[in-house]
């Protein structure tokens, strides 16, 4: 299902969280970068019909959000893990996706039953099935979030910071699983950490401030940054303009990487982005434009 | 058709999540042990033998519904609210079932979850009073005092446990709670304005009267709002029971809303 999504707004009393976003996702895994507060939790709640737009039209799959029918009709083909989603404590895993399978409408029971059990192989807690939620650790949980997104094989499924809080493997064991569904539906996976949008995402949306400031190929972030990364070695602090991207103490001095329009410091060469770099340049130029 | 699926999906896991609550168990024993060795000699205990079993279950039902609604309404006074505080709300208002559903459900599912310790209080009684009276009918009126002195009141305390505590907060709801018992059902109307008496009172008084034959407790006694304190009898008490079940229609009628209020300003 693709998404259209026309000069959406939406405010809480004076904060504007999204503000004119324009954004078309045609299908495909897809990112959604942005830092705290970009905006990003908020436009999936739309999207997933929790939050009414304040202003704008959203579509998916042809189906405006704004009417009931149109809701009901993407819900209906809709997975959504929202960010810092809870559990009932005192069911079992098993339990808790075959609630959420009868609420989403997966009446058949042999069938739904089988789907879950596929899902928890899937998502390796079929061990664990059997065990009450309240014992599971915060990556278990994002398993169980992600299994009960898949049930009745939605079309969209929209995921907010699966990756947040997981230990390396299993964040990247979990945004693998993520591209591994990600074959003949759209999957709309927002995150802070551009590693895992650039691993897993062909195209990408960045926010700042509840607006796309960039929308394309991954690759095209990197050359936001070409001309404008430097590397440095200094022994004092690091130079006044700019954004230091990283810095490593050796033996010479501390090696600063940093992204900034002008030359920082005469001793600056400049080098070629990496993809962090690319993202930063972005966020500068986002929120100096 | 999918309405009604989804409602009865929402009763189910509703209610095997609430009679898995240790507190559920827990508070009906205390308050069912204390009423049993602290009833007077008004009390079912006491009854001559040969009292009618009508009389003598009834006379139970009454003395259980003193205290074992507070516990109820206790335990159901989080289950609207606390999808939001577990981190479920947004989940299920992603999913495409109705507020409808969601809230005949979880009324539906705490509803029979505190109704079947309650039962089990009652079937344990007349297991007891078998014992010496050695009349099996007790069962048979068990289940009748059940059906009509304990549910109405279970069905009212229940829909209002439910959705008062999305207007103020739960421990609130459930400190007046507390008051309101005591006020609208035992505090003697001669003494103060109370509800006690009349055919509000979700305590069972009126259908537990027409069961004993006698006045139960305070039904129809003279006081505020005479109106609503007619000569308990048959018709005063099906008067009692559907005016309690009306009642628990516009709390539920205003959770839909409440709860999509409460859950946009998340
Ligand atoms: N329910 C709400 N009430 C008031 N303000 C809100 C609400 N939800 C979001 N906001 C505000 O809207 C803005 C965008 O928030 P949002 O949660 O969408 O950002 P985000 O990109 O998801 O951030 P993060 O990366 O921290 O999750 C923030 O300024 C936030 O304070
Ligand atoms: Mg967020």
């Amino acid at each position: 299902m693709d998404i259209q999504i026309t000069g959406l707004r939406r405010t809480f009393g004076k904060v504007t969280a999204l503000d004119g976003l324009d954004l078309t996702v045609p299908g495909g895994m897809y990112g959604l970068l942005g830092t705290n507060g970009a905006g990003k939790t908020t436009l999936m709640r739309v999207l997933a019909g929790v939050l009414p737009p304040t202003a704008g039209t959203v579509r998916v799959g042809g189906h405006d959000l704004a009417t009931r029918t149109g809701r009901l009709a993407v819900q209906r083909r809709l997975g959504y893990l929202p960010q810092d989603l809870g559990l009932y404590p005192d069911l079992s895993a098993r339990e808790f996706l075959d609630y959420v399978g009868l609420l989403k409408g997966l009446d058949d029971t042999a069938a739904r039953r089988r789907q879950i059990g596929e899902l928890l192989d899937m998502v390796g807690l079929a061990d664990a099935a059997p065990r009450k939620l309240r014992g599971f650790s915060g990556g278990m949980r994002r398993r169980v979030g992600i299994a009960q997104a898949l049930l009745g094989d939605p079309a969209l499924v929209v995921v907010d910071e699966p990756t947040a809080g997981l230990d390396p493997e299993e964040r990247i064991r979990f945004r693998t699983l993520l591209a591994t569904i990600a074959a003949g539906r759209t999957v709309l996976l927002s995150t802070h950490i551009v590693e895992d949008v650039a691993q897993t995402c062909r195209d990408t949306a960045v926010m700042t401030r509840g607006r796309v400031v960039f929308n394309g190929p991954v690759a095209d972030i990197v050359q936001r940054a070409e001309g404008v990364t430097w590397e440095l070695v200094g022994q004092g602090p690091p130079p006044a303009t700019g954004v230091v991207v990283s810095a490593v103490s050796r033996p010479d001095g501390t090696h600063y990487r940093l992204v900034s329009s002008a030359r920082p410091d005469p001793r600056a060469v400049p080098v070629q982005p990496s993809l962090e770099e690319g993202y930063v340049a972005l966020m500068h130029a986002g929120a100096n434009g | 058709m999918t309405t009604l699926r989804q409602t009865w999906a929402v009763t189910r896991y509703e209610f095997r999540m609430q009679i898995r609550k240790r507190s559920l168990w827990i508070t009906t024993a205390t308050l069912a042990v204390v009423l049993t060795f602290s009833q007077g000699d008004r009390g079912p205990r006491h009854l001559p033998p040969g009292t009618p079993p009508r009389e003598v279950m009834a006379s139970w039902a009454l003395l259980m519904a003193l205290l074992l609604p507070i516990g109820f309404g206790m335990v159901l006074a989080d289950r609207l609210t606390r999808d939001r505080r577990l981190g479920l709300a947004s989940l299920l208002e992603s999913l495409p079932i109705g507020r409808g559903a969601l809230v005949a459900g979880k009324y539906l599912g705490g509803l029979t979850s505190t109704a079947v310790p309650a039962a089990l209080v009652l079937l344990i009684a007349a297991a007891g009073e078998t014992a010496h009276r050695h009349d099996p009918a007790l069962f048979a009126w068990a289940a009748v005092a059940f059906v009509l002195v304990t549910l109405p009141g279970l069905a009212f305390v229940a829909a209002f446990a439910l959705v008062c505590p999305l207007l103020t907060t739960a421990p609130l709801f459930r400190a007046l709670f507390v008051g309101y018992w005591f006020w609208g059902n035992m505090l003697n109307p001669d003494l103060f304005p109370s509800l006690t008496g009349t055919l509000l009172t979700p305590l069972g008084d009126y259908p537990a009267t027409w069961l004993m034959g006698e006045r139960a407790l305070y039904a129809g006694a003279d006081g505020w709002l005479q109106f609503l304190r007619p000569e308990p009898g048959g018709a005063a008490a099906v008067a009692a029971i559907a005016l309690l079940l009306a009642l628990s229609i516009p709390p539920l009628a205003l959770a839909s809303p409440l709860l999509r209020r409460r859950n946009l300003s998340a």
